[in-house]
């Protein structure tokens, strides 16, 4: 079994009588570990971290959730909502283990899949792979019928092909398939009439149009996008069909709720249909907490930095909340932190959280290449066999080593005293493979380790920021994840950043952020018309629709009434560009505006038209530098229908077991800078925060993490059950 | 001859630098060079920038050396070298804070009239550090046609408005007379003066953060580190060229013609590998042409740099050390070194075949990198007309095409020439926006040079014009020639334009400008790649693949491949393969 954080004796919670609701439990599925979250309306929360079981995730889950219940004493009856970050939709693309798919499409684009936008995502790589379609040319079938870009139809849809094409996908073994039809972003009949005969000619097939996960205009994003959420339905219907009967095995009968990518929830039924919405579940939670923390500290903007075994990711919280994008591309290997490169993975057209990946993490390794560079990364050694200092056969130095060698890790072992490590092995990996060939030495080897990967996940921190015309020196950093409060000062110090906080429960924070976050769907109705004249009926019928489809969303998981708000926003740009801006429909951008949590767009009278217009310069200015003199033009009304579960999360009610917080005290010599002498520094345990600032150079240790105050820097209890740190100016 | 190599740097040796601050200071500028291309693209206003992306961005040292690179278009930026000692020649000690100097003349530096250089330095202590360069092609720049990109033009002064080195920016403020010019002499004003906006903000975020990189390090130690990447990737790509065998290399590729004659254009080079040195001879290649696909000597360069860049292996950084190792010498008057007044502004097409005829003679260098010929360079479909409300219109398409085999994999089918990193105009969007309807977009079987490793497919794409009548001016090339095969391998399939559908459709010639009417189909098949080794050596569950998957026919198995496969199922006859293999080495 795993080792089990915070893991003292049953307290008597006097909680077994507690309302249905009361407890809930976050789960987040990583690459190495499950950890399981239980929080309960008292705040108390109960952390648990067992190892993933990659062959079936469902079997770790419910290991964590049996933990919890027993570390609690909560009856499994009790039990009120599980909130899920999983990896499954990731992992089935990427090991190529999803749908055997079919794609039905109009007759001259049988290959828009395949086409793709061309781009390669390297220059000069003459060896490159261009990711295989998830549908192979076999399966991707025309049938002739066409919309023209005005609507009419040019040709009627020929439904004897359509029969066809299902009779051959039945012969074929096709298990699941994607319509799209050039044009159905602006009429649909044809496409939703293919749907049809498709699922009564081959009942047992799987079946998604593209206008039902992405009405909007570009045929190969709306295709992929399509052919993905098709790709993924077996599997996810599968496992959330075991995990749900896994958890009534146990007499859980709670609703689970899925983490979409944009950091919202979803409902079970919801995640089965359309999981493409759930690619980004994973990293969803950290996001979606730190937010939510933002709030309870008073910082709405914040730069998140999750630091793990692998990679790093940073993303940005605007107004209290995650900064999201309208598409991305979900590859194999690191996502590019330039961002403009595309052509590497697959288009996925779904609002996403704003995550920019690099390959830096305690795993990286480094390494002098060819030309005498020193290089960290992406390259990792992971878990296994790990680091050179857990003395499991790799010799090559890492980042943790780096930080070994430095004596900021615990020289004795890791993972609150699970893992032992060895810092002679660190030292001698990095003396051979780094310093030797630099002709440095290993400490001052170690320090550029450190500083080359703090570099490059500075350039992740860039990529959101600076790369969207935002100021990091603006923001605070909260940090999270096993690497992330080791670093989060100096990658802080790079960037000017002047005010770090480190989460509570760092370790596995995203599991209970999940637990702070909203119900949330998505809908969107291409508009394509100049702001200012796009006639009110147009605007009316959108409206209309997407509020009848969020209510039903929302009510289909229970939220109604107070518990469910709409927020309506609209996708503008300068008439000529191609790409948008999303800006929020709301109640301030006029005094006469509707109901507060938004201005309904039926209201959009010419004055608040401008006003809309005008929020849209700003935004544009603000992103850019510049705004034009230009008519807007409005490409999509959207809707964020927001279900807000009764027993959301709230970090600033937290009540923590004291043994979560429970570290080694005392002292030991630590490096903090090239070329000067280690200093003697105070060693801490997390919960010493709350006695006084505890004043650099410090090392506070905990059961999940390791946080580093350098000379100069003092840490601070804060709200939230957050530690913050302030940079000295220099 | 011109001279483009340096004798390796004699600054003081990169050992005196620190090994660490080196490191991050290299990473720091692959984050800033792709910060300044970010914004372009971000604030553009043409599509040819934001949706095709035609446009590139780099930081250069106070010598003009270009020491980081922005994953962009490849091909400009071996240019830049020409045109910066151009910028230098005219404003040397003349050059302010706040400054930025356009070019575009291709005489002097530039590429073609579209592309416009902007150069803007940073400024340390009184004197220039760094230059920040941004080339964008804009949608239009004068002269005869739309797009200023006519191909059979015959004299540069028709191809529209020359920029000799102008400062458009004097100390921060626009010089209004020449933002004036420009405006007056192009079709699209907005578009234009837009995108050298956008050129502007990315120069002065470049600026903004190599000036903090600057007070980091100091004047001194910055220019340091960036003589020692130059010496970096310097070193880095001679230590490659050593391990190439001595030799002399040579190689001949065509276009099919200029379009204005039918003569084709060869274009021949001698590659001479000298221990850790480079040099790249175009002695043979055709005088220069009296239509518009002539190539200044700095575009020969870039893309002859681009060439060897491609067939290193190492991960080398995108910067000029690369180039120092390399000498290119073309003739005086020839179409790879034209003399004024040559018309330049379709020279893309010879660049991509100066790209081809590099490949083919670096393929007997380093056999192991280099693939079999791919498309040949994307096609451009220019349709221009009145749309019913006599408002005009202009489709300006590019279709791109695929890779050839390669010397242990198929050739990709679907990307981006290596040259250049293009995208697609979406069919709906085109379709929302002009008078057209796109009838096909797809693979065409067949079209692959077979091979142990086969050539990519060729794209189609097919035009329906909706207004009553329209111009269409159509530059193909490979119809000809079509891309060669390694090693063994089989020529991919030509390209091709057809004007009319089924029985009624006629083929139309590689190049042509003629009226379109309403209804109207117009087809390009863009050419397939060329195979790579013994089409007969081909792995038969590969073919067999291939023809379960629709992408070769049956019949192309069979006499291509030798390969017999039930097309129901994709099952490879083995005992028939064994025959026709036989049967052929016999």
């Amino acid at each position: 079994m795993a080792p089990e954080y915070g893991s003292t004796s049953p307290r008597s919670t006097g909680e077994a009588s507690l309302p249905a609701g009361g407890a809930r439990i976050g789960v987040d599925v990583g690459g190495t570990f499950t950890d399981v979250v239980l929080a309960l309306a008292s705040g108390r929360i109960i952390l648990n971290k067992t190892t993933t079981t990659p062959r079936d995730p469902g079997e770790g889950v419910v290991a964590g959730i049996d933990a919890v219940l027993a570390e609690a004493g909560i009856a499994p009856g009790l039990v009120g909502e599980i909130v899920h970050g999983t990896t499954v939709a990731s992992n089935t693309i990427l090991q190529k283990v999803g749908a055997r798919t079919g794609l039905v499409t109009t007759l001259g684009f049988r290959d828009v899949l395949e086409i793709g936008r061309i781009r390669t995502p390297g220059m000069f790589d003459l060896g490159w792979k261009k990711p295989e379609p998830l549908v192979p040319r076999r399966w991707r079938l025309e049938v002739a019928g066409r919309i023209g870009a005005d609507g009419a139809t040019v040709t009627p849809l020929d439904e004897e092909a359509v029969r066809a094409a299902a009779r051959f996908f039945l012969a074929e073994g096709v298990e699941a398939v994607a319509v799209c039809f050039i044009n159905s972003y602006v009429d649909a009949a044809q496409e939703r009439r293919a749907v049809e005969i498709l699922r009564a000619e081959a009942p047992q097939i799987l079946v998604t149009a593209s206008c039902e996960v992405l009405p909007e205009i570009k045929e190969y994003e709306r295709t992929s996008t399509a052919v993905v959420n098709a790709y993924l339905l077996p599997a996810m219907r599968v496992y959330l069909g075991q995990l749900t009967r896994r958890l009534a095995e146990r007499g859980i009968t709670a609703p689970v709720q899925v983490m979409a990518s944009n950091g919202g929830m979803v409902g079970i039924a919801t995640a089965g249909s359309k999981p493409v919405f759930a690619v980004g579940s994973g990293p969803a939670g950290g996001v979606t907490g730190a937010a939510r923390i933002g709030h309870a500290v008073g910082a709405p903007d914040l730069i998140v930095f999750d630091m793990g075994g692998t990679t790093a990711k940073a993303s940005i919280i605007e107004g209290g909340m995650p900064s999201l994008v309208t598409e991305y591309e979900f590859r194999d290997g690191i996502s590019s932190p330039s961002r403009f490169i595309k052509g590497g993975g697959y288009m996925l057209k779904v609002p996403a959280i704003d995550i920019a990946e690099v390959g830096s993490g305690g795993g990286s390794i480094a390494r002098i290449d060819a030309g005498g560079l020193l290089v960290v990364g992406p390259e990792s050694a992971g878990g296994d066999p790990g680091p050179a200092c857990y003395g499991r056969g790799n010799r090559r130095p890492t980042v943790t080593d780096a930080n070994m060698a430095l004596g900021l890790l615990n020289p004795q072992a890791l993972a609150g005293g699970s893992l032992p490590v060895d810092p002679a092995l660190s030292l001698a990996a990095i003396q051979v493979e780094v310093a030797d060939p630099l002709g440095i030495d290993a400490i001052a080897a170690a320090h550029g380790i450190r500083q080359v990967a703090n570099v490059n996940m500075a350039r992740a921190i860039r990529a959101v920021t600076v790369e969207r015309g935002k100021d990091p020196r603006d923001m605070a950093l909260m940090a999270f994840g096993g690497g992330g409060p080791l670093h989060a000062v100096d990658v802080a110090r790079l960037l000017g950043i002047r005010r770090v906080l480190i989460s509570p429960v760092a370790g596995v924070f995203s599991a209970a952020g999940m637990l702070s976050a909203e119900a949330e769907h998505s809908f969107v109705r291409a508009i394509l018309a100049p702001l200012a004249t796009v006639p009110d009926a147009a605007l009316d019928a959108a409206r209309t629709a997407l509020a009848a489809d969020g209510r039903e969303a929302l009510a289909a998981e229970g939220y109604g009434g107070a518990a469910a708000t709409l927020r309506f926003s609209a996708d503008l740009r300068y008439a000529g560009q191609s790409s948008e801006l999303t800006v929020p429909i709301v109640a301030d951008l006029d005094v006469g505006g509707l109901a507060a949590g938004g201005l309904d767009p039926a209201g959009l009278d010419a004055s608040r038209r401008a006003a809309l217009a005008e929020a849209f310069h700003r935004l544009y200015a603000e992103t850019f530098g510049y705004r034009a003199d230009e008519p807007v033009e409005l490409v999509n009304l959207r809707l964020t229908a927001v279900g807000t579960a009764a027993g959301r999360l709230d970090f600033d009610r937290i009540d923590l077991d004291p043994s979560a917080l429970a570290g080694n005290s005392g002292s030991r010599m630590v490096s903090f800078e090239r070329g000067c002498p280690p200093v003697a520094t105070r060693l801490a345990p997390r919960s010493a925060v709350a006695d006084g600032p505890i004043a650099g150079p410090a090392i506070i240790e905990s059961y999940d993490t390791t946080i580093v105050v350098p000379p100069g820097c003092t840490a601070r209890a804060a709200a939230a059950g957050c530690i913050a740190i302030d940079l000295d100016p220099a | 001859m011109p001279q483009d190599s340096k004798p390796p740097s004699s600054k003081p040796a990169a050992a005196a630098l620190d090994p660490i601050t080196f490191a991050v200071v290299k990473n720091a500028m692959d984050a800033i060079v792709d910060e300044i291309a970010y914004t372009v693209i971000r604030t553009a206003k043409s599509e040819i920038v934001k949706d095709v992306m035609d446009y590139s961005a780099a930081i250069c040292d106070a010598r003009g050396e270009m020491v980081a690179q922005a994953k962009t278009i490849a091909q400009h930026l071996g240019a830049i070298p020409e045109a910066m000692a151009s910028v230098q020649a005219r404003w040397a000690g003349r050059i302010a804070p706040g400054d930025a100097i356009i070019l575009n003349d291709p005489y002097l530096g530039g590429m073609h009239l579209p592309d416009i250089f902007m150069f803007h330095p940073v400024f340390h202590e009184g004197a220039v550090l760094a230059w920040i360069v941004v080339i964008c092609h804009h949608t239009d720049v004068g002269g005869r046609v739309p797009g200023s990109n006519a191909a059979d033009s015959t004299e540069i002064f028709q191809e529209g408005l020359r920029l000799p080195p102008l400062k458009l920016f004097e100390a921060g403020r626009i010089n209004e007379t020449l933002e004036a010019v420009i405006a007056i002499n192009v079709r699209v004003p907005d578009r234009v003066l837009g995108d050298l906006h956008a050129q502007h903000a990315a120069c002065q975020v470049g600026a903004r953060e190599i000036g903090r990189m600057i007070q980091r390090y100091g004047g001194a130690g910055f220019s340091g580190y960036l003589d020692a990447l130059l010496d970096y990737a310097e070193r880095m790509t001679r230590e490659e060229i050593r391990t190439w065998p001595d030799g002399t290399y040579r190689f001949t590729d065509h276009i099919d013609s200029d379009g204005l004659s039918d003569a084709p254009v060869p274009l021949s080079v001698a590659i001479t590998v000298a221990g850790d040195q480079l040099t790249v001879d175009w002695a043979g290649s055709s005088p220069q042409v009296r239509a518009a696909i002539n190539s200044t000597l700095s575009y020969t360069k870039s893309n002859t740099f681009l060439s060897v860049r491609c067939a290193l292996k190492g991960d080398i950084p995108n910067n000029a050390g690369v180039f120092r190792a390399i000498t290119v010498t073309a003739p005086e008057g020839s179409v790879l070194n034209p003399q004024p007044p040559a018309a330049v502004a379709a020279r893309a097409l010879t660049g991509y075949r100066v790209m081809d005829t590099m490949f083919g003679a670096l393929a007997q260098i380093v056999p192991d990198v280099m693939p079999a010929a791919g498309e040949g360079g994307n096609t451009v479909v220019c349709i221009a007309g009145r749309k019913p409300d006599r408002s005009p219109f202009i489709v300006v398409d590019m279709i791109s095409g695929c890779w050839g085999g390669r010397p242990d994999q198929d050739g990709i089918e679907a990307i981006t020439n290596p040259s250049q990193n293009l995208s697609n105009a979406p069919v709906e969007v085109m379709e929302r926006t002009h008078p057209v309807r796109i009838e096909s977009y797809a693979l065409v079987p067949d079209s692959c040079g077979a091979g142990r490793w086969r050539g990519g497919l060729g794209l189609e794409r097919s035009y329906r014009l909706l207004a009553d009548e329209a111009v269409l001016q159509l530059r193909a090339d490979r119809v000809l020639y079509a891309p060669y095969g390694l090693d063994g391998g089989g020529t991919g399939g030509p390209a091709g334009n057809w004007l009319g559908e089924g029985a009624a459709r006629r083929a139309l010639p590689g190049k042509v400008t003629m009226e379109m009417r309403r209804g109207e189909v117009l087809t390009h098949h863009q050419a397939g790649g060329g195979g790579h080794g013994d089409p007969f050596a081909r792995d038969p569950e590969r073919v067999a693949h291939d023809v379960w998957n629709g992408k070769v026919s049956v019949e192309f198995a069979r006499t291509r491949h030798g390969v017999a496969v039930d097309a129901a199922t994709g099952t490879v006859d083995a005992a028939e393969t064994t025959r026709l293999r036989e049967a052929r080495n016999s």
